[in-house]
């Protein structure tokens, strides 16, 4: 009896190891293809061109103003000055120089086509919306902080200074108004056309096109075409991406694995039911031999 | 449930430990609140970077995989039908229940929206594709779960007496008797899930965790972990609150269970190696850094809790026993320490410790968890004596 349930486990064990495994490996770029086939078409996001922006931070003050976010005062308390996206900073203009090359960089949510702040929330408080933006809602989250934890370019914030603390992340001007009018804040305060707003199919065509029409002015990549799964905000640049702070990702979304495991394991619920009915089985047994031991 | 002679160990319910653990908890509600008065942010080093801490990895994730001994124990006895082990089941469920219901409380004070968290309950908000949604709700169901395994030895105390009540009591603990084996099935069910998706967890965080620890797998490395430090919580507990152990026979059970502890390490440790071999993450190991040194000392404690107790001569010595459970506990919380926080790097030269008031709140809940185990094994049939 001893030996034959540990050999039992083992297999079990092995069983278990080998699907968990296999299943994403083979299944992570396809169920990708499958799943975001079409979001690409519909879905609304924006296209920043680093070449043409002159850091004048317009879209900066916009975006404060349209979410109503406090300033983040610098040392001598005149200048509105964050050193990093926040709390109460959702897009921030960064510089990067070195000696040969210099660009500017805006960053803010990249409203991923498959996110993993999304896949991740418990409550369903990080919500893909049909027109691709990303939003949150006050009600439904919990202040976990998971969607933290896995957003591949860290943009949640929390606000770890108050008792009622909140998450922010731009979201695309879909919780103040600006989206429904067609446009965000920041792409319409821009003065140079440095931040598209449209459709992501259109938006990718036109990243094409200017790195076909323009030989030697861009690095030949869109960040966000493939990066992560794709991105819903895309980026052109004439400096590689990994200097700029954007880190290197795979091709499909961390949530891809995740989701993938995670559907293998509890697919309609059949292991976990098939598990338990076969645990009580064995518990029966045992618990009644334990009984009649006790009787006799 | 009958079948071991339990009895409450009696004595002194203030005894200096116990004030000295009471005083310990006592500081951590200080500072929970002023964590509620001001926020995460005013007793915390967390930030938006290390949104996760040790509330969070040492008080839940932790926490939770120490004392999962209720499981491992149910899973010895009633699937494996080992039944001499039976008397490690009652002491192993109580602080399962115990250690299930301060992780859950550590949510309330570690999540910033803790109203929020009743969303778990409520289906409109359910979101299946989340490992921490899985996570959550089947802990919230394994603590019923436990409260009901538990429950004769609750209800044994007060069956002697022929009031109705009594009779009432006597009614439904022949009914959790005849029923315990639907309800045994749940407590071993439910933790087999949790406690992988505790490991699942790690998955969705992606490149953002190191490659000596991420992997598809992450899951199967936690369960593995779990099953023996939850034996190692049973033993350690065994051998410091009952003198039983000085009997032979007992010593040979305990070493058993030693013995199958070491086996689940064992396993352990030919998972992890077997991954960071196969995606080569084995060569950081090697560039001097916070991440190898942790890993290496991970690897130090899960191969020292196996020598120590590899064979019967070895086993058969209390002290290694003992110390080779600890080690094995060690391991384990390490690991997970490991996973969620040394080798998070979410962006370059991010770096977390816990403030003292975070952990004063993380220690004082551990006080006030290990005060209520001691008064609990005083006054219920928990552990089970042979001689008094
Ligand atoms: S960038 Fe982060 S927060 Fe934004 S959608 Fe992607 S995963 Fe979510
Ligand atoms: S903090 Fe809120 S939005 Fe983020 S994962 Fe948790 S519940 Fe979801
Ligand atoms: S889309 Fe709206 S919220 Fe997002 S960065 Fe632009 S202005 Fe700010």
């Amino acid at each position: 009896m001893k030996n034959k349930s540990r050999r039992q486990f083992v297999k079990t064990i092995a069983a278990a190891g080998a699907g968990v495994l296999a299943a994403p490996l083979v299944s992570a770029k396809t169920a990708v293809a499958a799943k975001f086939r079409g979001r690409r078409d519909r879905d609304m996001g924006m296209l920043y061109d680093a070449t043409m922006c002159i850091g004048c931070r317009s879209c900066e003050v916009a975006c404060k103003q349209a979410n109503r976010k406090p300033t983040e005062y610098d040392a001598d308390g005149i200048w509105d000055a964050p050193k990093d996206l926040s709390a109460k900073t959702l897009t921030l203009v960064k510089l990067y120089k070195d000696d040969t090359a210099q660009s500017f960089v805006k960053r803010q949510c990249m409203h991923c086509v498959d996110p993993a702040c999304v896949s991740g929330c418990p409550t369903s408080a990080m919500v893909k919306q049909p027109n691709g933006a990303v939003t949150w809602n006050a009600d439904a989250c919990v202040g976990c902080r998971y969607c933290q934890m896995g957003c591949p370019f860290n943009i949640p914030k929390y606000e770890f200074d108050s008792a009622y603390g909140r998450i922010v992340k731009c979201e695309l001007c879909a919780n103040n108004g600006y989206l429904e009018k067609g446009f965000t804040a920041c792409s319409k305060a821009c003065p140079t056309g440095a931040i598209l707003f449209g459709r992501q199919k259109e938006l990718l065509r036109t990243a094409k096109e200017r790195i076909r029409d323009n030989p030697g002015r861009y690095v030949e990549k869109i960040y966000g075409e493939w990066d992560s799964g794709g991105t819903g905000v895309l980026y052109l640049a004439s400096v590689p991406f990994e200097r700029l702070g954007f880190p290197e990702l795979p091709e499909y979304s961390s949530a891809r694995i995740s989701e993938g495991i995670q559907h293998t394991i509890y697919q309609h619920m059949i292991a976990p039911i098939l598990i338990y009915f076969g645990l009580a089985f064995v518990a029966f047994r045992n618990t009644r031999s334990a009984h009649k031991q006790k009787e006799d | 449930m009958a079948h071991v002679n339990a009895k409450p160990l009696g004595g002194k319910i203030f005894t200096t430990p116990v004030l000295l653990l009471l005083a310990g908890a006592a500081i951590g509600v200080f500072f929970l609140s002023v964590r509620y008065a001001h926020g995460i942010g005013a007793v915390s080093n967390l930030s938006d970077y290390m949104p996760w801490g040790i509330w969070k990895v040492l008080n839940v994730i932790v926490g939770a995989a120490l004392v999962c001994g209720g499981y491992a124990c149910a899973f010895t006895v009633y699937v494996f039908n080992q039944g001499h082990y039976h008397r490690y089941v009652r002491p192993a469920l109580l602080l399962s229940l115990l250690g299930y219901s301060f992780a859950g409380l550590s949510l309330f004070y570690d999540v910033g929206r803790y109203w929020g968290l009743f969303n778990f309950m409520i289906p409109k908000y359910w979101q299946a594709n989340s490992v921490l949604f899985e996570v959550g709700l089947c802990v919230m169901t394994y603590i019923c779960v436990l409260c009901l395994e538990i429950a004769p030895a609750i209800i044994e105390k007060f069956l002697h007496g022929d009031g109705r009540l009594a009779q009432l009591l006597y009614k439904f603990y022949r009914l959790l008797d005849r029923f315990l084996f639907l309800i045994i099935s749940f407590g071993i069910l439910l933790p087999t899930m949790h406690q992988s998706g505790l490991g699942g967890l790690a998955v969705v965080m992606g490149q953002k965790i190191s490659p000596l620890w991420q992997s598809p797998l992450v899951s199967l490395h936690h369960l593995v972990s779990c099953i023996a430090m939850g034996y190692g919580c049973v033993i350690v507990t065994e051998l410091m609150v009952s003198e039983d152990y000085k009997i032979e026979s007992h010593l040979a059970i305990l070493s058993k269970l030693a013995k199958v502890m070491s086996r689940f390490m064992f396993v352990f440790l030919v998972l992890r190696l077997s991954e960071v071999l196969r995606t080569g993450a084995i060569l950081q190991a090697f560039t001097p850094s916070v991440d190898s040194l942790s890993f290496w000392a991970e690897m130090v404690l899960i191969f020292g809790s196996i020598w120590l107790v590899r064979n019967d001569a070895a086993r058969i010595v209390p002290r290694n026993i003992f110390l080779g459970s600890c080690l094995t506990m060690a391991a384990g919380s390490l690991y997970r320490i490991n996973v969620y926080i040394i080798g998070f790097h979410p962006a370059p030269n991010v770096s977390y410790f816990p403030s003292v008031p975070e952990l004063s709140i993380s220690l004082g809940m551990i006080c006030l968890q290990l005060a209520l185990f001691i008064t609990i094994i005083k006054t219920f049939p928990i552990i089970a004596l042979e001689r008094r």
